[in-house]
């Protein structure tokens, strides 16, 4: 159940209530701003290597090395906007063809490059980039390639860098640089640094591991947040490619402006080559320890040294040595409710859908996406929260139901024109991924719950574990999805294997195992009326299940639903069932799953506006010969309608999927 | 069941496996997939096209290569 205040629980139950649903559209992608990219500046510079930065004063800071001239260049805008000069550049002197990196920390401003092909120097900025001091070595090191660089407000900093096949940190404390030490993995080749401080520094490093097989890492360098300071956490995967693949990654660039937000490079050098920036985030409230990035989206550009973006106030900057791009990076919402003609939305255990009817009678929904409704587009964000009128004003159920936009629909009819949205919710953004590769976990890697995670974090969306079965938290199968399999059909596979069910609620998905004790939690047919309803006594699809594991045969039988209809065999092929155990345990599972699929009918009622899907909950019909019979939700539906013709009054009400506890 | 389209990249006559690259997957190749016994090892060259039958679509070690063609 979700939030109900005590007013809008007592006005959900009275038959004369007002109904009010509340709509509002925003620019985020499950908590997360989405970023419409507008290039500003398209020049003639060699794509190089290049930083870019945005001090407090919100002034623009790029940085570019010229590897013809051997020259850095920098430049610093006031007041970016559409009509400034990126074009501008001052020389900052003779520098080697190598990395160059800028970080900023409120108006204090780190800028590094290397000289003479093995010296890392530094200046520092304390007017957000108009003047810089004089340049310091920070370290040395033969054949320096890459730079990234870190500032905390307190003036310390992190250097890291690398050679072709190691990386090394140096760190300044208090103004003066300490003594540089590598980190302690091996690799063959390093193509690429990011750094960006969050708590922690956090690193993305692009390589190749010692056994030549193309990497992009994530790391963390402690900070005493998440990890003790000056310690190395582990070499996290996140993206991967085979030796000989002639798929390499490179470039990368980490920002952690509101969320982790990495573009690198992918490049391809067979038949049709190319080198694509690519750019991917991760959910707000996940730990970056998790790794779990939603999957990388291409940008409309070609380049070898990536993209560095930066942000700050209204705006989110994207920058390479010829281009500057730039993105609204404003939360956005716009409350629809007071147009709201109707709804109609449906909430299932893997899947739902919306459509929502705006007035537009008077065409204020015709200039779209411009003008005050930017943010409703194909994309966009709509959260529909169910509530009534209360002695408090309007109040609704929190949070709300999340869905995308799919489609939008402008109709004229007898007079009247009216805006329609369809939208879905989190799964069609998971169905809609596509494995773009083999993606493999080999026995023992990963427990369930931790796959389930990735695969619905490629769409974005965030996995929490709360309630969680032990399988899905021990378990570690051996499991592939295959290129072009997608999203949805993977985590139903992962989901026959152990006993737990998911929910979307908020901008989270819940996996959850659903207790066949589990008391409920809220009444119909006592306090909250029924309008209509019917129960059913359903047998089981399959009440004997079969598992064949590797070496192993189990078997799980529902005796009551055999002396009814004899048995129904469903067999199951597990390689993973390595021992008897777990045989068993996947019979268990498979027929739980059974039990919990068969429909036992529906109700309707007016909106209970916290009800989500797998509540159980209590129903008492005397007609029918209910008292306090439990059910477990197996969808929610509401339709709401201003105004009906054949009633002229408002319909609201409910229905409610009813399965077995 | 399900069959899919791969390409050899390598093969291992002593556990009679094989590493497919799986059409649709650039960056990545399945490692280690059994080999059908009634392919000759001599005919399971890298670069040759092949079909994988996955028994169980879950299971990367419930396949086996069931044909090399070119």
């Amino acid at each position: 159940m979700r939030y109900v205040s005590s007013t809008l629980l007592a006005a959900q139950k009275e038959a004369s209530a007002v109904p009010y649903v509340e709509v509002k559209a925003s620019n985020r992608i499950a908590g997360v701003i989405r970023l419409r990219w507008e290039r500003l500046y398209t020049g003639s510079e060699t794509d190089a290597y290049h930083a870019v930065a945005r001090p407090s004063d919100g002034s623009l800071l790029r940085a570019r090395v010229d590897p013809s001239a051997a020259k850095l260049y920098y430049q610093r805008t006031a007041s970016p906007d559409e009509q400034s000069n990126f074009a501008a550049w001052s020389d900052f002197g003779t520098v080697s063809n190598a990395g160059v990196a800028l970080s900023s920390s409120g108006a204090k401003v780190l800028l590094a490059y290397v000289t003479g092909g093995n010296t890392i120097k530094v200046k520092d900025s304390s007017d957000n980039g108009a003047t810089f001091g004089s340049a310091v070595t920070a370290a040395t090191l033969a054949s320096v390639a890459w730079l990234a660089c870190a500032l905390k407000s307190n003036g310390d900093a992190l250097l890291v860098y690398a050679n072709a096949t190691a990386v090394y940190k140096v760190r300044r404390t208090s103004g003066s640089w300490g003594t540089p030490a590598a980190w302690p993995y091996s690799a063959n080749g390093i193509t690429g640094l990011a750094l960006a401080y969050a708590g922690d520094f956090h690193l993305a490093i692009a390589g190749t591991d010692t056994s030549n097989n193309p990497r992009l890492w994530a790391a963390i360098y402690g900070d005493g947040f998440e990890r003790a300071a000056d310690t190395w956490s582990a070499l996290m995967e996140l993206a991967d490619a085979d030796s000989g693949s002639n798929v390499t990654f490179k470039a990368p660039f980490l920002s952690s402006l509101d969320v982790h937000r990495l573009y690198f490079v992918e490049k391809y050098t067979g038949t049709v080559a190319y080198s694509r920036p690519l750019w991917t985030w991760f959910p707000p409230s996940q730990s970056f320890t998790i790794n779990a990035w939603r999957e990388p989206a291409p940008l409309d550009l070609s380049s070898d040294y990536g993209t560095a973006m930066t942000g700050g106030g209204s705006w989110a900057w994207l920058s390479t040595p010829n281009g500057v791009w730039r993105a609204p990076f404003t939360a956005s919402t716009t409350d629809l409710s007071g147009d709201v003609i109707e709804v109609s939305l449906e909430a299932r255990r893997l899947g739902g859908r919306a459509t929502v009817t705006l007035r537009n009678d008077d065409g204020r929904y015709n200039d779209l996406p411009g003008g005050a409704y930017s943010v409703i587009r194909p994309g966009g964000e709509l959260e529909v929260s169910p509530g009534y009128v209360t002695g408090q004003g309007p109040e609704v159920a929190a949070p709300g139901y999340r869905y995308w936009i799919d489609s939008i629909e402008h109709t004229s009819s007898g007079g009247e024109a009216t805006l329609v949205l369809h939208a879905s919710d989190a799964w069609a953004l998971i169905e809609r991924w596509r494995a773009r590769r083999q993606h493999t976990w080999l026995a023992g890697t990963k427990t369930i719950a931790q796959i389930i995670r990735f695969v619905v974090a490629r769409a974005g969306i965030e996995l929490l574990t709360a309630g969680t079965s032990n399988p899905a938290n021990t378990l570690k199968p051996d499991f592939t999805i295959s290129p072009g399999e997608d999203g949805l059909r993977a985590v139903r596979r992962l989901l026959a294997m152990v006993p737990d069910l998911m929910r979307m609620t908020d901008i989270y998905l819940y996996l959850t195992e659903p207790e066949d004790d589990e008391a409920s939690g809220y009444d119909y047919g006592t306090d909250h009326p029924i309008f209509h309803a019917r129960y059913a006594s359903a047998v089981l699809p399959s009440n004997r299940m079969q598992v064949f594991g590797a070496g192993v045969v189990a078997q799980q039988f529902d005796w009551p639903d055999i002396d009814n209809q004899l048995d129904r065999l469903s067999q199951v092929f597990d390689l993973n069932a390595t021992t008897q155990a777990k045989a068993e345990d996947r019979a268990t599972f498979a027929l739980r799953k059974e039990t919990l699929a068969v429909p036992h009918g529906e109700l309707v009622s007016p909106m209970s506006c916290g009800q989500e899907v797998n509540d159980v909950v209590a129903v008492t019909d005397p007609l029918a010969g209910l008292s306090a019979v439990d059910y477990r939700v197996m969808g929610v539906e509401l339709r709401y309608v201003r105004r009906s013709r054949a009633r002229h009054s408002p319909v609201y009400e409910q229905r409610l999927l009813l399965g077995a506890v | 069941m399900t069959v899919r389209k791969g390409e050899v990249k390598s093969f291992d006559s002593g556990t009679y496996t094989a590493t497919v690259q799986v059409a649709g997957s650039l960056p990545v190749s399945l490692t280690a997939v059994p080999v059908a016994r009634n392919i000759a090892s001599g005919e399971m060259v890298a670069g040759r096209r092949c079909a994988v039958l996955f028994f169980d679509e879950t299971n990367p070690k419930d396949a086996v290569v069931i044909a090399v063609y070119t």
